[in-house]
């Protein structure tokens, strides 16, 4: 490509790029703050369900038998709500559903949920870390022996979707899957079949 | 191009001993060239998880099945030699070797040797159990996983040799700062003391975590582990790592990459207050990779996230600083235009594009990495595919790349020896990126679809993710690896044909130190430098002010962690 001929160019000088420089950390410490107060909102909102501070330990006023400030003994998980995993229905009304983890399965393998009831979920490990995602949610969580996880979700739509640990466990880590299957609450419970 | 401005450095050459200048170059060309040993065989390893992503699991044919127990002893080599080794051991040789240039001085190098020998040796003990499969915990080895003890002996002595590389540096600074009082430190010291400094603050949490829990404990000493405060501890290091991985690349791009494109470095008050900024900040950001875990306050984590933010600032002030230099390189060729000047950059020049498509790469890193840290985005993500895709084109190529840009000049300079092709290398360079492109992109849409990390998913049993609409985005991936591994391939032919040539040059001669003109100075004497200048010299107190910060931001997390210990016994699950 031919150049055309190009007289000197002024160059850059101090003055002009220290108030672009100013204008660019302005704009650039506004931005960090509007992100900031964006998740803020979504806080408030209730879009975004953190995972609790004190795992199953004050779970929606339930007190969970054997955990302490949400500690438990992963080997003497029996005194717990957890030495039966599965959902269970409260006196008050109230869901709420114990998962164990242990290389390499979930139990209860398949969780059946209600759609569109708030349901608290604990989770605990009983050997190494652990994860647990729910796809087509925003379930994704740390299970770690000791400690108890606890959130509170609620399934809008019923449906089967996969539950996968997403947090390396060991040689079978890609084999560790379970399910959630949100069922139609107005729905008659198929005969047989225990929620 | 006018040469009366002023350089970063006086030339400090005439006072250099020419026999401890030689000695210094040998020692940073072992610590650099061990370096890319470790990438090397790292490289290597890192199709074979492409693929696994790309729906392909190669782990089954016999012959790799001889070498490699699992995918995950593979996954943890590729992490481990990648992340961890080759990003150590570059950057103690590269900031052990500029600023004693900077200073013009002369150190004890039978002190430098040592530091290298120990991280060797630390290397070497790790290495055992990692080829043997007994430390097959990926690089976070969170616990209750349990590996060999050897392993976190080795890695435990590694670190504490770039500690000792830091304690060197910073003395060397020290000193001469006592021998010149008044005087402003030079650019680039200024930017390997201050980074060295954020690495001693930073390496705390896992010294901790591995000195005091991980070691007694892999022993026998000790019957448990607490998980939770061990990775708590983990991340306390485990993100402000990744901008000891960066400001190395960062010294590059200020200091010398304006003068490889032909323009100045914009400022030096600026780029002092860049790494002043992320001394302070870049390490009390580290319970934003901890979202998901239980038992943390939301409060500690909201306040963590607040300050991981903050830290994207000095970043977003780089990208405008290094930009202009490269405006201003562009335009004093002629180049016009809000966009047309770009063209006028030296894209051929291998050294200068690997750069400058790191930082590409980097702009979209950066912005990914806000995704990862927002706490309301972060369970769409975390622990996803998403991840080692950020990851690639933040370390794996905005870190990575640069290095690759900077040994070829770097070699040269070192020994003598000459870049053999320039076309091969700009190949490498350019399929790199591509290459690295077209894997993030593959990774981060299959993560958005739920496809989980650091999963062996060619191998799953069940139909999970055959029933996910992932065909496209797995093609991706697995052709990414390729693309890489020929990449890798033509590079290495490159670096190896270059460090097995005869010396032919003098290096100081044919390949000086490619320091930058200087468009803003920071001045000599301080007594007459600007307001940011005087306030951003005193690295010493800002690094207590960095430790006291980091204290703060953890200090209450932690307390809480230890009243509350759990501790619970190691498994060996691989």
């Amino acid at each position: 490509m031919a150049r055309l001929p190009v007289a000197p160019v002024p160059r850059l000088d101090h003055h002009t790029l220290e108030r672009y420089e100013t204008i660019w950390l302005v704009i650039s410490v506004i931005l960090s703050l509007l992100l900031f107060t964006g998740v803020l909102v979504s806080f408030i909102s209730g879009t975004y369900q953190a995972v609790r501070s004190d795992g199953g330990s004050a779970s929606g006023g339930h007190h969970i038998a054997g955990v302490k400030g949400g500690r438990l003994d992963p080997r003497a998980i029996a005194a717990t709500p957890f030495a039966t995993p599965g959902l269970r229905e409260n006196a008050d009304g109230s869901f709420e559903a114990f998962i164990v983890a242990k290389a390499f399965a979930f139990d209860p393998a398949v969780l059946r949920v209600p759609a569109g009831r708030p349901i608290t979920i604990h989770l605990t490990s009983l050997d190494v870390m652990h994860g647990y995602m729910v796809q087509g949610t925003n379930i994704n969580a740390t299970v770690i022996p000791g400690q108890v996880t606890s959130f509170s979700v609620t399934f809008r739509a019923p449906g089967t979707l996969s539950s996968i640990c997403n947090e390396y466990c060991g040689i079978g880590h890609h084999n560790m899957l379970a399910r959630v299957i949100v069922t139609d609450p107005n729905a008659p419970t198929p005969a047989g079949e225990q929620p | 191009m006018t040469t009366t401005l002023p350089r970063t450095v006086r030339p400090a050459a005439v006072s250099e001993d020419a026999a401890h200048l030689t000695r210094l170059k040998t020692v940073t060309q072992y610590y650099v060239v061990t370096a890319f040993l470790a990438l090397f065989i790292g490289v290597l390893i890192g199709p074979l998880q492409a693929l696994n992503y790309g729906g392909i699991n190669v782990y089954e044919f016999p012959l790799l099945k001889a070498l490699l127990k699992s995918y995950y002893q593979g996954l943890s080599l590729h992490g481990v030699l990648n992340a961890l080794v080759f990003t150590q051991f570059f950057i103690s040789g590269w900031m052990l070797y500029l600023p004693v240039r900077d200073l013009g001085v002369r150190i004890n190098l039978r002190f430098a040797w040592f530091t290298y020998l120990m991280m060797t040796a630390g290397l070497l003990l790790a290495a055992v159990p990692l080829l043997t499969n007994q430390a097959t915990l990926l690089y976070t080895f969170y616990p209750p996983m349990q590996g060999s003890p050897l392993f976190y002996i080795g890695a435990a002595i590694m670190v504490a040799a770039s500690l000792l590389v830091a304690g060197q540096v910073i003395w060397v600074w020290w000193q001469w700062k006592r021998a010149h009082p008044g005087r402003v430190t030079p650019l680039v010291t200024y930017m390997c003391v201050a980074t060295w400094m954020m690495w001693l603050v930073a390496s705390l949490g896992l010294v901790t975590e591995v000195v005091v829990m991980l070691i007694p404990w892999s022993l026998g000493l000790t019957a448990g582990v607490d998980p939770l405060l061990a990775k708590t501890l983990f991340w306390w290091t485990g993100h402000a790592i990744v901008y000891f991985w960066l400001l190395p690349a960062y010294i590059s791009w200020y200091a010398f990459v304006p003068r490889h494109a032909g323009g100045r470095l914009i400022s030096e008050p600026l780029t002092r207050l860049t790494f002043a900024l992320f001394l302070l900040n870049s390490t009390p950001v580290g319970l934003h990779h901890q979202y998901s875990d239980p038992n943390i306050s939301v409060l500690w984590k909201v306040l963590h996230m607040f300050l991981t933010f903050l830290v994207a600032i000095p970043s977003l002030l780089t990208a405008f600083s290094v930009a202009a230099s490269l405006e201003d390189a562009a335009r004093a060729k002629g180049g016009r235009g809000v966009v047309g000047w770009i063209r006028y950059l030296p894209w051929g020049n291998a050294i200068f594009s690997a750069q400058v498509l790191a930082m590409i790469s980097f702009i979209l890193g950066g912005a990914g990495g806000i995704v990862n840290a927002s706490s309301t985005f972060a369970p769409v993500i975390h622990n996803t595919a998403w991840i080692p895709g950020h990851f690639h084109i933040t370390v794996g190529t905005a870190t990575t790349l640069t290095f690759i840009g900077i040994m070829f000049w770097l070699i040269p300079h070192l020994t003598g020896k000459r870049l053999p092709s320039m076309k091969l290398a700009s190949a490498s360079v350019w399929t790199w990126f591509l290459g690295m492109m077209v894997f993030a992109l593959g990774m981060h849409w299959q993560g958005l679809l739920g496809v989980p990390r650091r999963a062996q998913i060619s191998a799953t049993g069940s139909d999970v993710y055959r029933d996910l609409p992932i065909a496209v985005p797995q093609l991706l991936t697995a052709i990414s690896g390729v693309i890489l591994l020929v990449s890798a391939l033509i590079f290495f032919y490159v670096l190896f044909r270059m460090l097995l040539s005869p010396r032919v040059d003098q290096g100081e001669v044919t390949t000086p130190l490619p320091y930058s003109e200087v468009l803003s100075p920071a001045g000599e004497n301080l007594a007459q430098a600007s307001r940011l200048v005087r306030l951003t010299e005193p690295l010493l107190a800002l690094w207590v002010a960095a430790l006291l910060l980091v204290l703060l931001m953890y200090g209450p997390v932690l307390l809480g962690m230890v009243t509350d210990l759990q501790a619970v016994p190691g498994w060996k699950l691989y």
